[in-house]
């Protein structure tokens, strides 16, 4: 139950700051050392999902309301900053902004209603609004329906968040969006808010009985969670240069946004980034070496490998990383 | 203890699969043993193509692969190969292998590109080799693929992606690489209106397809058939919007009215309320567009509701892809579709015979219009390569541009292979209606083609 | 306003497909109300019973009528399996390992049956329930029509047990405190066994219904799913004759809706509806808590 957070300031742990410098500066270093793109698009991919995963955690593991309805939140910012890149020519940098704050306004929206109702109501609502945004829309003539929104190819440059030569820049963005979104997490867990989140995941009545509105400190969770997940839509767009909404706002997206921070440890801080780097890989190597055949056999091993970890440590990866450093129970 | 069995179970099962795996690839790239492995060469050229992709533009400098050919010629080629599209995806894996395997062995009596000899003869009878990869109908993951087999796997030339959406990213990547993309089946006309250097399409597009449905039903009204009006019932898909988009276009021009346009979402579990809206619309001709599964289901509820209009005339892909008439049986007679091919065509074209002679011995199954345009969009590509005598991207991008395959010498009923400058889109390419008669796919039109009376119209259910 | 035949007929085949929504949904709420486990994986298993009647009858010429037994017998055996092996490692975790290991399950059965069974649509050409019935005008077709009375049939057999047999209150007991049931004597992971066991039943005899006239395709699970989780749900969790109720609702609602607005919206309207059922009962149609 307890974070490891607590643990960071309670005994401070040289080997640990060691091993987060080493790792900071193998991340930093990584586009110099590796030049093939493709390792570096995994690379941005992962970064990319464990921001996201790390901005469901926020809501699901912190506050303890697991949504399965994430894509919409993802979607949304990539298709508020791609409109707002092709109707009125706004910078991607800001138009990121502007796609994590309609997510948010989205999350307020969802989140009122939503959070009245109790564990299972609460996922399939979400699944349910998630699937509602989805085939809005698909049937939305002016955001391009169906066929979805090609993006502009445009002067590479900082500004317009586009870079044709080679994807270090994307990737030294991608990471920067995960140190800002670790940031994030790690001043939540130390604050007012994130006792609280605590607090109404592990007793809401108590919560309650303390004078902690449990509504408001939900949504709060919920909207900053949202404003990350767009702003990984919004970056997503610019990554890949066309989002259809079958792509930005399927089911299986929430559900892998899920994924990782359970898969990692939910509600731990580092969980999420751990989660990303086994499951992302994970899936692209097993496509990779098994896909090509035809045999589906990616997804066996996938989906087998998924339950084993769900079997053997139901709190994630995280907590054997505990086990091993010996610091708690 | 329990855990423990489950982990042995599982860990078996999953070394067991592993290992089936290793020997799975040698049954489908047996018809293709050629491909000898060449390490030197392979360990070689990692470090060229990396310069050039890291310098975005095609190097030109780069003379090292001139002096000694390479003994493999490698082409990635990136498909659905699981998930919902992957029955065509791995048919046309296996066409694929069938040109590789006509390509690298002698087939003098084969009339086509590249058969003759063995090999890319100008480049020392070097052997292709295919690097398949599996895009899961992801847009983002097609492009990944594709990157990956250029910057990793070393390939020449990309084959893609069929779904629209996939080819549009994974073209992209290409044509940001600099390697040459040719496209064998998407149909999304926006596809080569983007400005793409290294966009090929060898397949013609949708708004083609969607003004001979046209051109057809208006030359049976020339005939004196009474057609006036039509409904489109698509799904609403890339693909679906796209070609309602055209049709009703092309309704416009041709003088039909269109009654209804019924966008349905793909892969739903029940299509009582999109029937019933057809039957209160009364069309004379129902235009679908769907993938398979929706193309099953509605034929199976027009069944169910008894209904039939004067005729179906379908968008091809769900309704031609191989399995379809298969496995509907009965149900699917009658039905008239677009076609970019049809087995019957031998009679004028025998060349076409022996292919799918070829193709049905080694994959137990007969050509149709997708693997028929996998197949010829690799001749189509070995050709480029053999005609550049090199495998320097700029070298085959410049001698694809230079493509001119007369119609004889493609299993196609176009009038040949010639792609557009500006656009990559092939000129010559066309299509053919064909209508389902027991079981079997039937050209009807063009009438000079025919090699079946057409039925019309569609035959009530009772009366069959 | 569309003549009353045709109205007739929409709301007729909004029924037939909320029976089988219903018998879908069944399953999994048996399984919830049991053990508060989502089981995402429950389309798989109707997938899997699909492929168990259409193999029968590619490879031994049995008909899905009798292919059922065979296919209610093997999906029970499924549920149980799905219970002792991967199930019960999690009963304590919290719910997000629970829907991981099931999202598990998943993937898994989905890449099983491809790489078994190949990824071609298949269909059963020619089964006995084949033509159609002219009943007052309306058009029936034979496969639908028994397909929605077994359904039926099965979710009141369902209910019967549950609420009238000795096991069925042993299940209850358990479903409402595992240790005073322990206490009462029961085994509370028999019983637990017991309910996978029955839930993935149900959608054997869901799949083998279907599969006289619906496609069979290593994916088709997730057609009806998601459609069975919002029934599930709308119906209240754990309660069967909730999930008979939302399973017409949602058939009548889906087939109305994508007939007088247009289809590409009929889910959304199945979904506007759960919220606002939710919104006025956080509990369901007819759920307790």
């Amino acid at each position: 139950m307890e974070e490891t957070i607590v643990t960071e300031q309670a005994r401070p742990f040289p080997i640990k700051t060691l091993i987060l410098l080493l790792l900071a500066a193998a991340l930093l270093a990584f586009p110099l050392v590796v030049s093939l793109p493709f390792p570096r698009r995994l690379m941005i991919l992962i970064l990319l999902y464990a921001m996201l995963g790390q901005a469901w955690n926020i809501l699901g593991g912190f506050a303890g309301q697991v949504s399965l309805g994430h894509a919409a939140f993802f979607g949304v910012g990539a298709y508020t900053s791609t409109m707002l890149l092709m109707q009125l020519g706004l910078t991607p940098w800001l138009g990121m902004i502007a796609g994590g704050l309609v997510a948010v306004a989205l999350s307020q929206l969802i989140g009122y209603p939503s959070f009245r109702l109790k564990g299972h109501y609460f996922v399939i609502a979400t699944i349910v609004l998630a699937e509602i945004v989805h085939i809005m829309f698909t049937n939305w003539d002016y955001v391009g329906g169906a066929v979805g929104l090609t993006l502009p190819l445009l002067p590479e440059s900082l500004i317009n968040l586009q870079f044709h030569s080679g994807n270090a820049p994307y990737y030294y963005i991608s990471l920067a969006l995960l140190a800002i979104v670790m940031g994030v997490t790690y001043l939540i867990t130390k604050t007012k808010p994130g006792y609280y989140f605590r607090s109404i995941k592990d007793d809401p009545e108590a919560a309650r009985s303390l004078g902690i509105s449990i509504t408001r400190y939900k949504m709060f969770a919920m909207a900053v969670s949202a404003f990350f997940t767009g702003v990984g839509g919004a970056f997503y767009a610019q990554f890949v240069l066309y989002i259809d909404p079958n792509s930005v706002f399927s089911f299986m997206l929430s559900v892998l946004i899920m994924l990782i921070p359970v898969l990692g440890g939910i509600g731990t801080l580092w969980g999420p980034v751990l989660g990303a780097f086994i499951l992302i890989p994970l899936s692209e190597f097993t496509r990779i070496y098994l896909g090509g055949v035809g045999g589906a056999l990616d997804l066996v091993v996938y989906g087998a490998l998924i339950m084993l970890v769900a079997i053997f440590e139901p709190r994630g990866i995280w907590a054997l990383v505990e086990r091993f450093f010996g610091g708690r129970k | 203890m329990k855990r423990k069995i489950v982990l042995l179970l599982l860990t078996l099962l999953a070394a067991l699969l592993v290992a089936c795996v290793q020997e799975e690839p040698e049954e489908p790239a047996a018809p293709a043993e050629e491909p000898t492995e060449a390490p030197e060469v392979d360990e070689e050229e990692p470090a060229e193509e990396e310069g050039e992709a890291e310098e975005e533009a095609p190097a030109e400098e780069e003379t090292e692969t001139e002096g000694e050919a390479p003994e493999t010629v490698r082409i990635g080629v990136v498909y659905p190969l699981t998930g919902a599209l992957a029955a065509t995806g791995v048919a046309s894996q296996d066409a694929f292998l069938l040109a590789a395997e006509i390509v690298n062995n002698e087939y003098p009596d084969l009339n086509l590109p590249m058969a003759a000899e063995a090999g890319i003869t100008c480049l020392d009878n070097a052997q292709v080799e295919l690097v398949f990869a599996d895009h899961q109908m992801s847009p983002e993951i097609g492009a990944s693929e594709t990157e990956r087999l250029i910057t990793e796997e070393n390939v020449v030339a990309i084959l893609g992606a069929y779904a629209s959406a996939v080819s549009n990213t994974a073209s992209q990547a290409a044509e940001r690489l600099g390697i040459p993309f040719v496209n064998a089946q998407s149909t999304s006309p926006a596809l080569h209106q983007r400005g793409f250097q290294w966009y090929f399409r060898t397949t013609p597009h949708d708004a083609i397809f969607s003004e001979l449905m046209f051109q057809f039903l208006a030359d049976l009204r020339d005939q004196g058939t009474e057609i006036n009006t039509v409904a489109t019932i698509y799904e609403n898909t890339l693909f679906g919007s796209d070609s309602s988009e055209t049709q009703n276009q092309f309704a416009e021009q041709y003088g039909f009215e269109v009654v209804a346009n019924i966008a349905y979402p793909s892969g739903t579990a029940d299509m009582t309320s999109e029937v019933q809206q057809l039957i209160a619309a009364d069309p004379d001709v129902v235009l679908p567009t769907s993938y398979v599964a929706d193309a099953i289901l509605m034929m199976r509820t027009f069944e169910a509701q008894n209904y039939s209009p004067e005729a179906i005339l379908a968008q091809g892909v769900g309704f031609t892809e191989g399995s379809f008439l298969e496995t509907v049986g009965a149900t699917g007679n009658y039905i008239i579709s677009r076609e970019v091919f049809a087995l019957d065509l031998q009679e004028n074209k025998p060349i076409i015979g022996e292919v799918n002679t070829m193709f049905s011995e080694m994959y137990d199954r007969d050509l149709e219009g997708a693997t028929a345009r996998s197949f010829t969009a690799l001749l189509v590509l070995a050709d480029a390569i053999n005609r550049a005598c090199s495998t320097e991207p700029e070298a085959i991008r410049q001698a694809l541009l230079e493509t001119d395959i007369p119609s004889e010498q493609i299993i196609m009923p176009w009038e040949g292979v010639r792609f557009d400058p500006e656009t990559g889109q092939n000129v010559l390419g066309t299509g053919i209606m064909v209508q389902a008669l027991d079981g079997q796919y039937q050209t009807v039109w063009p009438f000079e083609l025919a090699t079946q009376e057409l039925v019309w119209p569609y035959p009530a259910w009772d009366e069959r | 306003m569309p003549d009353l035949a045709i109205l007739s007929q929409v709301i007729l085949s909004g029924i037939f497909i909320g029976f089988i929504y219903a018998l879908v949904s069944v399953g999994l709420t048996v399984i919830y109300g049991v053990m508060d486990i989502v089981n995402f994986a429950h389309g798989e298993f109707l997938m899997l019973s699909m492929y168990v009647v259409f193999w029968l009858y590619a490879l031994f010429r049995i008909d899905p009528i009798f292919g059922l037994p065979v296919s209610v017998l093997v999906l029970f055996v499924v549920g149980v399996l799905t219970h002792k092996l991967i199930v019960r490692p999690v009963l304590d975790a919290p719910m997000s390992a629970q829907i991981f290991v099931t999202c598990g399950l998943l993937v898994y059965l989905q890449g099983v049956a491809q790489f078994l069974w190949s990824p071609s649509y298949r269909l059963i050409q020619e089964p006995l329930l084949s033509g159609r019935l002219q009943v007052a005008g309306l058009n029936v077709s034979l496969a639908q029509g028994v397909a929605a009375i077994g359904a039926l049939l099965t979710t009141a057999f369902v209910y019967w047990f549950i609420e009238k047999t000795e096991t069925g209150r042993a299940l209850q007991a358990v479903a409402e405190d595992r240790q005073a049931a322990s206490l009462m004597g029961i085994n509370s992971d028999r019983m637990f066994a017991l309910a996978w066991g029955i839930g993935a039943a149900c959608v054997g005899v869901a799949g083998a219904l279907l599969a006289n006239y619906y496609y069979i395709f290593p994916t088709v699970g997730t057609v009806f799913a998601l459609i069975a989780f919002v029934a599930v749900a709308l119906g209240g969790f754990g309660s069967v004759p909730g999930a008979l109720v939302a399973g017409i609702i949602i058939g009548l609602v889906e087939v109305l809706s994508g007939f007088f607005i247009a289809p590409a919206y009929k889910e959304v309207t199945v979904f506007a509806l759960y919220l606002v059922v939710v919104l006025v009962r956080p509990q369901g149609l007819l759920g307790e808590w």
